[in-house]
């Protein structure tokens, strides 16, 4: 096992070195510079361009720059060319503000894509597999931003309260208890419609997967042996057709620094999905590059728990 | 079965929580009507967040809006867009000029110049009413003496940083005039007194041979043997107190030009300040500014918000350095903390600041001009357009920045006023005449006389803009009404550009020496607006005979490898403009150079020298008979096809109005009003929010057509 570790730590430590070289030159390539210097400002000359551009670094060769970048990275003093906040800071604040709708999400998606897949599995070309079918084909075309804007306008207009933010603006002075149901319900929309594509495409593998299973060879024996269907599916074949989604866990730790732009933006959500891409529109390399490197960060860290996690629940693989 | 209850109830479970939190929620009607509270606070939606609350600092709409709530300037602009005294009272503007003593000269008598003898002559000449020196009000010697100026060498190649050398240079013995206006032609009415002597005069007498040739231009400059200086008295307010209780004086004014013009804090108003040679404190309530040459456009800049003194200079910036851990010799305004809770002397205070969520103002109770009648002002940042229509429906926000179809929705809603108002600035058609089709104005002409402006502004802008015919904001008095937009002709352009040579060949193609006339625009991606423009060009010339091809490019593509580099044929873009009549990056003749922004190559030796003449001429109505005839001639030259000024919308609350005091001393309600500007908060102090709409809804239509 520590053998396995240390060596998957090594190999993914050079990983990391090459991402975090890649994305910083794909930065600093592409065309554009940051909205401070602003080539049309008109009463600009090209001196004062050339004092930002050597005040953020720019004007010096990119591996010095990118050597520069991490030592501000790790030493914590990076700050971002907007508001000259520090990076770090921005980044957790932001992650913090994005992660309850991210854990009601994956609830919503794990609680709602098991059942659904298992039940079309089990009554297979029945109508209802049939209409399910449709209908998640449907949720997964339609396109997220327009299914919003439809709850949006239908909750607002039917129910009168607010759906946009962290909670309902402008209220102060109600209890603890109070407060906090009112930001789950400010959950409640953004969440649902985050989590009906994930749904769709879950339950999609859950489905392939459990009829791949029920027509293995054990079910079968477990069948002849007299065991109740219900045992038969739920108990012998659900174990092993869940496997492969075990590893899934793993890989939702990136997703933690993921946060949904279209999401985030209709739903004036400031979460770090929307810090990302304005970054990105702003050309606001510090916040850009950090994202980028704690997101390779965290899926190295995700693949690395799903492998280990695989060995916990399959006994067939040994490291 | 376990498992199978377990399958069946946790979505069931979720979903219930999930739906119960709504008997939690207030519905609308419990905030906006129900609670007395809401009525003393304004909310506006803004799409993007601010990002740094220092006017010196900040270049971004959501900033600013912010910032001019909490710092003011020392003038604004009035609702005619004359200025207006804020923290100054009055000002007075008037000229040092100097005129350089080259010993070498002869004056008219035939006596050889000396300081004394010049000084003699101008003022025999004055006594005797010689009318030059009508606006003399005292002549008086400056001896010679050395300056140390560090001036930055040119460098020697592109890309290569410049250097900052200290330079020794002698001036010469100079007679200063005192003058009581600005007058850019004194040197010039004054000329024939002295028999030429000012004409005769070169600077290259004054400057040292042995100069590195990186810094004589900029020497030769700082020599010049004429030199106008405009000077700017401001006579500050008296009793104006900062958010803090601390009072207002004119070290705040001349802190906040000296935190501008610090490298350290790399502020993008630099540019603003550049032409300021000296700012001097005469006491308490007195600022004098004297500007190195004569810059118009400089004396708007001092509506820029005072940032208080007390709280940013050097010994506090130290403090807060030291007590966040950070090195003090780097440390910067732009670093400190102040930016995030700023204090100034504005009609709100600040309060709170969630980033991207709101940003939270409160009256300032000790305001100079009285307290504002909201308690509260909040900006929610809400980045969606439809999110923020919903918000303001629901009578939480109570005013926001519209789209015209947005406006056209409610349109008949008694519930809401309409607001409309010019923006500064246009979208036109550029043509970069140093392409040989684009040489010929009559071909420019023809081009903008195929396209049909009317029907632009009515599909595209669903009505909501004006055409324009020029280069200045449709608002001033700079712009020209009189000038006509070219007629949408196209017979009368085919004419024109058979005149011009071009002719159809057999296949329908225009062309002139067996060339076709072919040319490519292009525009950004991203702005529907500009794109739909391109293709109702592209169309409108091809049925002209015209091959054109149309181009969308990312911004960055678009401005680097190809405006910058001056390497196209035609454009769609748009400027946003300041307000005032200086066009001379744009149209110069010096600036059609790469990375310079007369990117279309216009030159008109006339023009020029208009330009020039607008940006340091002093009196308004002179500026404005200058400017109106370089709108009609940069109208004729048509380097550009001028296509229209966007309106802006504004959707407002109808319970919102001016509260003033009547004439029998009860409360009156006025509806709003806003500067040709359309800026809110002109006069946002009366603004009030009454239980029940007072007023019936109405649209102010603020255009000059």
């Amino acid at each position: 096992m520590f053998p396995f570790l240390l060596k998957a730590l090594w190999r993914k430590f050079w990983t990391l070195l090459f991402v975090s070289i890649v994305s910083f030159a794909v930065i600093h390539l592409a065309p554009g510079s940051p909205s401070q210097i602003d080539p049309l400002n008109p009463r600009f000359t090209p001196q004062q361009l050339e004092r930002y551009r050597k005040a953020f670094g720019l004007d010096q060769p990119l591996y010095v720059q990118y050597g520069r970048f991490y030592k501000q990275f790790f030493s914590g003093e990076l700050r971002s060319f907007k508001d000259n906040q520090p990076v770090l800071r921005k980044i957790l604040e932001r992650t913090v503000n994005s992660l309850p709708l991210f854990v009601v999400e994956t609830i919503l998606i794990w609680c709602f894509a098991f059942p659904l897949g298992i039940a079309t599995a089990v009554k297979r070309n029945s109508l209802f597999d049939r209409s399910m079918t449709v209908l998640v084909f449907a949720l997964i075309s339609i396109p997220g931003f327009y299914l919003a804007y439809l709850a949006i306008i239908f909750v607002v207009q039917s129910f009168h309260v607010d759906v946009i933010g962290l909670r309902t603006f402008g209220r102060e002075g109600v209890g603890a208890f109070s407060a906090m149901m009112d930001r789950t319900w400010h959950l409640v929309l953004p969440s649902v419609l985050g989590a009906t594509a994930g749904i769709a495409v879950l339950s999609r593998y859950v489905r392939s997967q459990m009829l791949e299973v029920i027509n293995a060879d054990y079910v079968r024996s477990a069948r002849s042996k007299g065991l109740s269907e219900d045992r038969v599916l739920y108990l012998h074949a659900l174990r092993n057709g869940l496997l492969p989604f075990v590893t899934m866990l793993g890989l939702l730790i990136p997703a933690l620094i993921g946060g949904s732009v279209i999401f985030e933006t209709i739903f004036a959500w400031p979460g770090i999905g929307r810090l990302g891409y304005e970054a990105i529109l702003s050309r606001d390399y510090p916040v850009i590059i950090s994202i980028n490197f704690l997101a390779a960060v965290l899926t190295l860290v995700g693949t690395l728990v799903s492998d280990l996690l695989y060995v916990l629940v399959d006994p067939r693989i040994r490291l | 079965m376990p498992v199978k209850r377990i399958l069946f109830l946790a979505p069931t479970l979720v979903s219930f929580f999930l739906i119960l939190s709504y008997f939690w929620v207030p519905t609308f009607e419990d905030q906006a009507r129900g609670d007395p509270v809401r009525l003393t606070r304004y909310i506006s939606s803004s799409i993007g967040d601010a990002s740094i609350l220092n006017p010196t600092l900040s270049a971004d709409s959501a900033s600013s809006e912010v910032n001019d709530l909490v710092f003011d300037g020392l003038i604004d602009r009035d609702i005619d867009l004359s200025f207006r005294g804020r923290l100054a009272e009055s000002w007075r503007i008037f000229e040092e000029a100097y005129l350089a003593v080259d010993e070498s000269h002869r004056l008219p008598d035939g006596a050889s110049v000396t300081a004394e003898r010049l000084l003699a002559h101008l003022e025999v000449a004055r006594r005797t009413g010689a009318p030059s020196l009508r606006l003399v009000e005292r002549i008086e010697i400056e001896p010679p003496k050395t300056v140390t100026e560090k001036i930055e060498e040119e460098p020697e190649a592109k890309g290569k940083p410049a250097r900052m050398t200290p330079v020794t240079l002698r001036r010469p013995a100079r007679i200063k005039f005192t003058l009581a206006e600005v007058d850019q032609d004194f040197f010039k009415k004054l000329d024939p007194l002295l028999g030429g002597y000012i004409r005769r005069l070169d600077v290259s007498r004054f400057l040292d041979p042995s100069l590195p040739p990186g810094v004589k231009a900029r020497a030769a400059e700082l020599l010049s043997p004429v030199e106008h200086n405009p000077v700017i008295i401001f006579q500050l307010r008296k009793g104006v107190r900062f958010h803090d209780g601390h009072e207002f004086d004119s070290r705040d004014v001349k802190f906040t030009y000296e935190t501008i013009m610090d490298p350290k804090n790399l502020s993008p108003r630099v540019p603003d300040f550049e032409p300021v040679k000296s700012v001097e404190l005469p006491g308490p309530y007195r600022v004098r500014i004297t500007y190195k040459h004569l810059f118009q456009p400089g004396f708007e800049s001092w509506g820029m918000g005072i940032l208080p003194e007390h709280l940013l200079n050097e010994g506090e910036l130290r403090r807060e350095a030291l007590a966040l851990g950070r090195d003090p010799e780097k440390f910067s305004v732009r670093d400190s903390n102040f930016n995030r809770m700023p204090i100034g002397t504005g009609l709100f205070r600040f309060g709170e600041w969630k980033t991207d969520q709101f940003i939270k103002l409160t009256r300032f109770e000790d305001y100079w001009e009285g307290p504002a009648n909201f308690r509260e002002y909040l900006i929610r940042i809400i980045p969606d357009l439809l999110t923020t229509e919903v918000t303001f429906y629901a009578g939480t926000s109570d005013g926001y920045a519209a789209q015209p179809h947005q406006v056209a929705r409610l349109q008949n809603d008694r519930r809401f006023h309409a607001v409309s108002f010019l923006a500064l600035g246009y979208t036109y058609i550029g043509y970069n005449m140093r392409r040989p089709i684009f040489q010929d104005a009559r071909v420019r002409r023809a081009l903008g006389m195929a396209i049909n402006t009317d029907e632009i502004i009515r599909y595209i802008l669903l009505g909501h803009g004006e055409k324009t015919t020029g280069p200045f904001p449709k608002q001033t008095d700079y712009y020209d009404p009189e000038v006509q937009p070219l007629p949408y002709d196209p017979g009368g352009a085919a004419k024109l550009l058979a005149e011009a040579g071009w002719k159809k060949n057999a296949d329908g193609v225009l062309e002139r020496n067996g060339k076709p006339l072919a040319f490519t625009i292009i525009t950004n991606s991203g702005n529907e607006e500009r794109n739909a423009i391109m293709v109702i060009a592209q169309n409108a010339w091809r049925r002209l005979g015209i091959q054109v091809q149309a181009l969308t490019l990312e911004w960055a593509v678009f401005i680097n490898q190809r405006i910058d580099k001056g390497d196209f044929d035609a454009v769609v873009l748009g400027w946003s403009m300041d307000l005032n009549a200086d066009i001379y990056q744009i149209f110069h003749s010096s600036q059609t150079g790469h990375f310079q922004l007369n990117f279309v190559g216009y030159q008109n030796p006339k023009a020029d020298d208009l330009i020039v003449r607008i940006r340091q001429e002093y009196n308004h109505d002179r500026q404005v008979a200058m400017a109106r005839e370089l709108h009609g001639l940069i109208a004729r030259d048509q380097p550009y096809t001028f296509l229209y000024v966007r309106k802006s919308l504004s959707l407002m609350d109808a319970k919102v109005v001016r509260m003033v005091p009547g004439p029998d001393g009860r409360p009156q309600y006025l509806p709003f009003r806003l500067n040709k500007l359309g800026r809110i908060g002109f006069d946002f102090r009366e603004w009030v929010k009454t239980p029940t709409p007072v007023l019936p809804p109405y649209r102010s239509e603020l255009s000059q057509s």
